[in-house]
């Protein structure tokens, strides 16, 4: 699930507290935001978009943090979504439904406690790259 | 990239596959759910009957009830539908309207029986209730107007008789949402035929109705509850276009006309 690699080159210290800030970020907006699937990925968003002319390490952290945010983010909606139309339209609760919402809750909770490591490692100097996510990142996001 | 592929499909899957296994589990039953509406709906439904019992006029004449009593015996049977868990109830009232109430009461209101023309327009409107109770639209509706809590709290003899009374009125003089009227229609069309009743004149009830709404919208309140009643109509006269129904039975006719003049009478 989560990997440390070393980096292409060593990160300065304000490097790591700026990587390590857009996971925090992330974090505060998933409290801030429940039940919205939305708000986090927003605040990640925002986070990337004024990072966009930081340093590579910087850049990359960010769009990993975004991309793991987006990852979940369909199957959150789909959640959210489901939730919604059982309280305002005729759908009713079902073990299927109630099986959805485990789901995505141990997806999420998993997602959490790897934010929460990834801005501790992060801050102290260690390359974390996710599965999935990490790859992805990489393809996205190169250095200049 | 490839890689990266790989391994979505493997995080996807291995999602699908935490779902489809907790989704084997039977929730309903393990978080007492089933059981918990189950009993709110029984007292909820026994409450509501009650306040009617207490504020109305019960029609109680076998004269009258049996006819009723056995048209609606006729749908559940044909339809395999439990006859014994329906508690059908007659109120002297002259309001042309019938409702479901939870827990499968069923409340017709004289008004309504003394407007139909025939036996096969009182079918059309019993098949129409039986089916909102067969879909469970009615605690849907309670549920989603007023919420859980409020209904629990309601069945625990903690709800506010103002609130109680309110959702009572509710659900004898509103509709339901457009879809779920729609899905009682078709299901209560699907009942007639099956029971062998021409479901024609339920539509020309529909009709009739809907054009002595524009005078009195008050008092037919079965019409004014269901919006689109003319769409409605036309959506059961396309539905059966084509379909051969048996006549009526003159002998159903009269019992109904005779249904008609002990209301009348018992005025």
């Amino acid at each position: 699930m989560i990997s440390s690699i070393n980096f292409s080159y060593i990160p300065s210290e304000h490097e790591l507290e700026k990587a390590s800030n857009s996971y925090v970020m992330s974090l505060i907006a998933i409290m801030g935001g429940l039940p919205l699937p939305i708000i986090n990925l927003i605040a990640t968003f925002i986070f990337y978009l004024g990072n966009l002319k930081g340093t590579y390490f910087v850049r990359w952290h960010c769009m990993q943090a975004l991309l793991s945010q987006l990852f979940l983010l369909p199957f959150n909606s789909v959640g959210f979504w489901w939730t919604v139309s059982i309280i305002f339209s005729s759908e009713t609760i079902t073990s299927n439904y109630i099986a959805y919402i485990l789901t995505i809750f141990i997806f999420n909770l998993v997602e959490f406690i790897g934010t929460v490591y990834t801005a501790i490692a992060t801050r102290k100097g260690t390359h974390v790259e996710w599965w999935v996510v990490g790859g992805l990142t990489h393809l996205i996001c190169k250095d200049k | 990239m490839k890689k990266v592929l790989i391994e979505l499909v493997f995080t996807v899957a291995i999602m699908a596959a935490v779902w489809f296994g907790l989704s084997q589990v039977d929730w309903m039953k393990l978080l007492n759910i089933e059981e918990a509406t189950q009993n709110t709906e029984e007292r909820i439904g026994d409450l509501f009957w009650k306040m009617l019992k207490n504020t109305e006029s019960e029609i109680t004449s076998d004269s009258i009830v049996v006819p009723v009593d056995s048209m609606l015996t006729r749908i559940c049977n044909k339809n395999s539908i439990d006859r014994e868990k329906i508690k059908l109830h007659l109120l002297r009232k002259d309001e042309v309207n019938a409702f479901a109430l939870p827990n499968n009461h069923l409340v017709v209101f004289s008004g309504l029986i003394t407007s139909c023309e025939n036996e096969a327009e009182l079918y059309g409107v019993l098949g129409h209730e039986l089916a909102h109770m067969e879909k469970n639209h009615v605690m849907n509706k309670l549920i989603k107007e007023m919420g859980l809590s409020v209904l629990i709290s309601m069945s625990t003899g903690n709800g506010n008789a103002e609130i109680m009374k309110e959702a009572l009125k509710h659900l004898s003089s509103t509709a339901y949402d457009r879809k779920l009227e729609t899905e009682a229609d078709l299901t209560a069309l699907d009942y007639l035929e099956k029971a062998g009743i021409n479901p024609e004149p339920f539509a020309n009830f529909l009709y009739r109705l809907a054009d002595q709404t524009k005078n009195l919208p008050s008092q037919i309140y079965w019409i004014s509850t269901h919006p689109e009643s003319k769409e409605r109509a036309e959506k059961i006269i396309e539905h059966i276009k084509g379909k051969e129904f048996p006549k009526v039975e003159k002998k159903d006719s009269l019992r109904f006309e005779r249904v008609k003049i002990n209301l009348k009478l018992s005025n």
